[in-house]
């Protein structure tokens, strides 16, 4: 798709690179302040209980403490740590400090004092007598009559149903599933469960806040949102957003957790309190279960087809736990209907959710957001049907996904939080996804291979899924460009790069719009001050909409720049072209330079313009992942021997950095699919908040990997880009459940599979298969 | 982690490093790599004494002994081409499954015995070897064999003493050797490890059997009944299921968050069954 374009499509260098891997100051923690305070939160030890009385005097009496905060000294604003357009769809739930506390890990208080090591002698300073209270740790049992109730304080607004524990409820269908199963000769019906996973990132949470000179309260963090957190500080510290200033440096990964306002406003509370700058970072084990995980889920999938496998009806019913709070609650469950059953042609879908608060830690944005959940039900079982009708799972494929100008109906009743906008097809590349990844893995050929003699099975499985690029309607970014005496340009966008390339793909689309070199565009993005409003990075929305914005934002400038060099060259704009760093027309050119040297010192003129840009459409990017697996099936262990992921992302910006993102996703989604989960004992505390104990996928465990670009033109996103970050991550849970079942003939429907239950599971099937042979 | 250390002292010698020990009472520990001492994080100290400086780290040959000075890596041990001959390598290949590179650069041989963890991935194959290890204190040194260094979970003989070195004594001859670990992932702490060693006589009985493990029991150990049912006989498929059952009475694993007893127990059978069957197929651990 790069035919002509010097810079889109091309795999230029990261514009950080260099900062980066030269190791100069870059995150949020290099930067070195006079009279830092440590910031630390005492977390609840407790999964329940009341706070019947805590004295804080012998902590605020240790020398070098300088601020302790509790409930008692804060605003008690009801609002949602996630970081959503304004009016979030979550309920307003959580308080800077509360006199409950919630989950093992809630915020009981929090000091600042001259070292770390003062500040947790100050936290065990802090005298607490909690009353204890029944903790509901079971999504199942929260709704049951009699459970305890969680959020049973009077001020909390938008929970569903307080008093049954359920936080949000969606109800949402198209056609009559009823119909569609009387209508179907085979119905098939299954549960499914997922586990708490959590996003791992490099960088865990941190923020530095300060008073600058003129007394404006400076957040410095590692965020994927800086406008939606600027605006929840400001309500929840009830101060003016305009006294407000958030800045965003290089990040270390964020994955959707930090798409959510979370240490922002008690670092800021803090630095208020004690008048000095106040650094909170997490620790690995805090970052377990005090920041944010993606949401576990019960999943009840039933699909009806016809006997020749096309699918006539899909209903997807769900209970899901978002944990303590409700952060994300209904959005995410949204997306585990909208974004994963409209995958196929069905006429009749059905989809319901309860979202249940447990007293468990806080459930939120997570990569995929969703998605991973309903696909791993959905893959899953469409695998199981496809084999039980004697058809190819690929075929099945093939016959029954959405096509180039379907319109997704469901979507149109499932948006963010209210109701949505019908989506349509105006790009697919799944069925040459499906092509190309089944060649890579070696389909045909595996999938006839006779069964290995020995202890070592193998098989191949594969699952097809799709996202979003944006949400539709409600995400939107701007962009500001101005031109300078080199014939450079300021790039401005409130983007926010968490290490996955934006501000390169950005200023690639600036690059290539204006004609200029890369090196030619100086990005600055997430400061709140100097940039124009982007909601952040989530949803796989910054190629597109911050993108859009951009290249709007330059179509503007370059007019601008075209009308500058019609003067100078005489010559009517209409005959001019940007590009190779100048304008052109027959027989005559000016440099950028020469163009940026006479706008301002002959026609006194800055160069310079600025766009917003919004989608009321959200293209889905596809893809299809196929694995091949080997199963020991004497100690039930599942080597991954290969992942062949295909993704129609659009057009790839960056190549390269697309790729990045889809072995990036394969990685999490094999944890997600084996390893993975974070486990909570009887009382809700964490047994193995640490790398030794809760195994993620490390670069020795990767299997080959093969990654595909089946580029599309999509009319909706600039240059034709859709998205690519999120939607690789959906597709390795059920692809390796697949493969699993291939290789010996058991279906497993709970994740992550380990070695321990694929042996049970072999055991149980070989007990089976005795008891009838006699 | 260790804002309540007051010192750290580099001696240059055993007999430096045994005088601050002494002098450093109870809150004084030594430190050799520091991987486990660092994630231990234990506030009670307040010396550390590196002892990576003080002249233990060495392979030599002793008479028919290979003794392993304690401050060797566990990089050097998987990477020495005496370790790698040694028994079929199964100590080098135990040494190089222990976490990480960085880890295994870090990593020394006597701070994995030392640390007393029942899950350290060398005990199991020096326990197979007969392996005894040196302790040093004021009162000078003495050797004991690895199994009396085990004293309970997390307990280890030396106290106040410093581990020297590890001998491995002359091996049967025409020994054959296995190592197997199983992990969740490729980098982890094992859920089970075994070490076997086994000599046939000329009619293929064993004539001498080592099977240890790793992992299941509160310190590393030998299946020492296990080993008993297997002398005298062939390694055939009824052998080896005999012995295997020994191996899981044997055993006591604990349920944890990493994998269940149950699970553990059926591992510690296909951990020596695989074990067995690579001694009894002479096909020897490769690396
Ligand atoms: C990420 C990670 C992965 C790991 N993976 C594995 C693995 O796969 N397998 C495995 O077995 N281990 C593993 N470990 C544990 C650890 O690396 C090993 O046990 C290592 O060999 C310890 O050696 P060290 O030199 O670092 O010990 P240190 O941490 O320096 O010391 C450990 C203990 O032994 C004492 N000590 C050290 N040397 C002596 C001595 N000569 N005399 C007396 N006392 C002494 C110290 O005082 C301390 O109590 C892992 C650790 C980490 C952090």
């Amino acid at each position: 798709m790069s035919s002509g374009r010097t810079v889109v499509g091309h795999n230029v260098r990261k514009v950080e690179g260099v900062k980066l891997v030269t190791g100069g100051p870059a995150f949020t923690d290099d930067i070195q302040l006079p009279g830092l305070l440590y910031g630390k939160i005492l977390p609840s030890p407790y999964a329940h209980a009341r706070i019947k009385r805590i004295d804080t005097r012998k902590a605020k009496a240790l020398p070098g403490v300088h601020a302790v905060l509790t409930y008692k000294n804060v605003p008690r604003v009801p609002h949602t740590t996630a970081g959503q357009a304004w009016p979030e769809p979550s309920p307003y739930d959580t308080y800077l400090l509360d006199s409950k506390v919630r989950f093992v890990g809630d915020r009981v208080a929090a000091v600042a004092a001259e070292s770390r090591a003062i500040a947790e002698k100050a936290l065990r300073l802090i005298e607490v007598e909690y009353d204890v209270l029944p903790a509901v740790l079971d999504m199942e049992q929260a709704m049951a009559p009699g459970a305890a109730v969680i959020h049973d304080e009077p001020d909390s607004k938008g929970i569903y149903d307080a008093s049954r524990n359920i936080a949000g409820y969606i109800l949402r269908g198209i056609g009559d599933v009823d119909q569609g199963f009387r209508d179907s000769d085979r119905i098939f019906e299954r549960e499914y469960r997922t586990q708490r996973q959590q996003h791992c990132p490099l960088e865990p949470h941190i923020t530095i806040s300060w008073l600058d000179g003129d007394g404006r309260l400076v957040i410095r963090t590692s965020t994927q949102v800086p406008y939606h957190s600027r605006r929840q500080v400001a309500m929840i510290l009830q101060i003016p957003v305009s006294r407000i200033h958030v800045i965003k440096p290089r990040m270390g990964g964020g994955f959707g957790g930090k798409q959510e306002m979370l240490l922002e406003d008690i670092c800021g509370a803090l630095a208020l309190a004690a008048r000095r700058p106040v650094k909170i970072e997490y620790t690995r084990e805090e970052e377990f279960y005090m920041a944010r995980t993606r949401h576990p889920q019960i999943l009840r999938m039933k699909m009806g087809v016809k006997r020749d496998g096309t699918i006539l009806a899909s209903q997807l019913t769900v209970v899901a736990t978002t944990g303590a709070y409700g952060s994300h609650s209904t959005t995410v469950q949204g997306n585990t209907g909208s974004k994963v059953l409209p995958l196929y042609r069905a006429e009749h879908m059905r989809f319901e959710c309860h979202v249940v608060y447990t007293n468990t830690p806080v459930a939120g944005a997570f990569r995929g957001y969703g998605c991973p959940q309903g696909f791993f039900a959905q893959e899953t079982l469409v695998d199981e049907i496809a084999n039980d009708l004697g058809i190819d799972p690929v075929e099945f494929h093939r016959q029954n996904v959405i096509r180039l100008g379907d319109t997704d109906r469901l979507s149109a009743q499932l948006g963010e939080g209210k109701e949505g906008l019908p989506r349509i097809v105006r790009s697919c590349g799944l069925p040459e996804c499906l092509d190309r990844a089944a060649a890579a893995i070696g389909w045909t050929g595996k999938r006839q291979a006779l069964p290995a003699a020995g202890h070592l099975k193998r098989g191949v499985g594969m699952a097809c899924t799709m996202q979003g690029s944006g949400i539709a309607g409600i995400d939107w970014a701007s962009a500001f460009l101005k031109m300078n005496e080199d014939g450079s340009f300021f790039l401005q966008t409130g983007a926010a790069d968490v290490g996955g390339g934006a501000d390169t793909v950005l200023s690639q689309i600036a690059a290539e719009t204006l004609g200029v070199s890369l090196d030619k565009i100086v990005i600055t993005s997430g400061d709140t001050d100097t940039t124009p409003f982007d909601v952040g990075a989530y949803a796989s929305s910054t190629t597109i909409i911050s993108g859009g914005a951009v290249k709007k934002a330059a179509e503007k400038v370059r007019e601008q720049v075209l009308r500058m060099a019609a003067k100078m060259l005489d010559t009517p704009v209409e005959n001019l072209t940007c590009g190779d760093n100048r304008v052109s027309a027959v027989g005559k050119s000016a440099t950028m330079t020469e163009i940026a040297l006479h706008s301002m010192y002959k026609e006194k003129t800055q160069i310079m313009d600025g766009a917003s840009h919004f989608n009321t459409d959200s293209p889905p990017p596809f893809c299809a992942t196929f694995a091949e697996v080997e199963v020991d099936t004497e100690t039930g262990k599942v080597r991954v021997l290969h992942m062949a992921t295909a993704v129609d992302p659009g057009t790839a910006i960056n190549p390269a950095q697309a790729e990045g993102q889809v072995e990036g996703a394969v990685a999490q989604g094999l944890g997600y699919a084996l390893t993975e989960e974070l486990v909570l004992d009887g009382a809700g505390r964490p047994l193995n908040p640490n790398f030794l104990d809760y195994k993620i996928f490390g670069a020795k465990d990767m299997p080959k990997l093969t990654t595909i670009l089946v580029e599309t033109d999509e009319p909706l996103g600039p240059y034709g880009a859709k998205s690519i970050s999120e939607v690789p991550i959906n597709g390795p849970a059920p692809a390796i459940a697949n493969a699993i079942f291939h290789a010996i003939g058991v279906r497993f429907r709970k994740l992550p599979i380990r070695p321990e239950d694929v042996l049970r599971a072999l055991r149980e099937k070989e007990t089976v298969a005795d008891d009838q042979c006699v | 982690m260790f804002d309540r250390v007051e010192a750290f002292y580099r001696p240059g010698t055993v007999r430096e490093a045994l005088r601050l020990l002494q002098n450093g009472k109870n809150r004084a520990r030594v430190v050799a790599g520091g991987t486990d001492l660092v994630v231990e994080a234990d506030r009670s100290i307040r010396f550390l004494i590196d002892i990576t400086h003080a002249g233990l780290s060495y392979i030599r040959r002793r008479g028919k002994a290979c003794v392993i000075g304690a401050t060797t890596t566990m990089a050097t041990l998987e990477n020495s081409p005496a370790i790698r001959a040694l028994a079929g390598g199964i100590l080098a290949r135990a040494a190089a499954t222990c976490g990480s590179v960085q880890i295994r650069n870090m990593a020394t041989l006597g701070g994995n015995l030392a640390n007393g963890s029942p899950a350290a991935d060398t005990a199991t194959p020096l326990l197979a070897l007969d392996a005894e290890v040196v302790l040093a204190d004021a009162r000078g040194r003495r050797k004991i064999p690895l199994t009396a260094f085990y004293s309970g979970l997390r307990k280890t003989a030396p106290g106040k003493a410093l581990l020297i070195e590890v001998v491995i004594p002359a091996l049967p001859r025409g020994g054959r050797w296995s190592f197997q670990k199983l992990g969740r992932t490729e980098s982890d702490i094992s859920l089970v490890n075994a070490a076997a060693g086994l000599q046939l006589d000329s009619k293929g009985r064993a004539k001498w059997a080592r099977i240890a493990l790793g992992a299941v029991a509160p310190t590393p150990i030998r299946a020492v009944n296990a080993e008993k049912l297997l002398v005298g006989r062939k390694v055939d498929e009824s052998t080896l299921a005999e012995v295997c059952d020994q191996v899981a009475r044997e055993v006591q694993p604990i349920t944890d968050v990493r994998a269940s007893a149950e699970y553990r127990r059926e591992m510690c059978r296909v951990l020596v069954r695989r074990a067995l069957e690579e001694c009894a197929a002479g096909t020897g651990c490769s690396l």
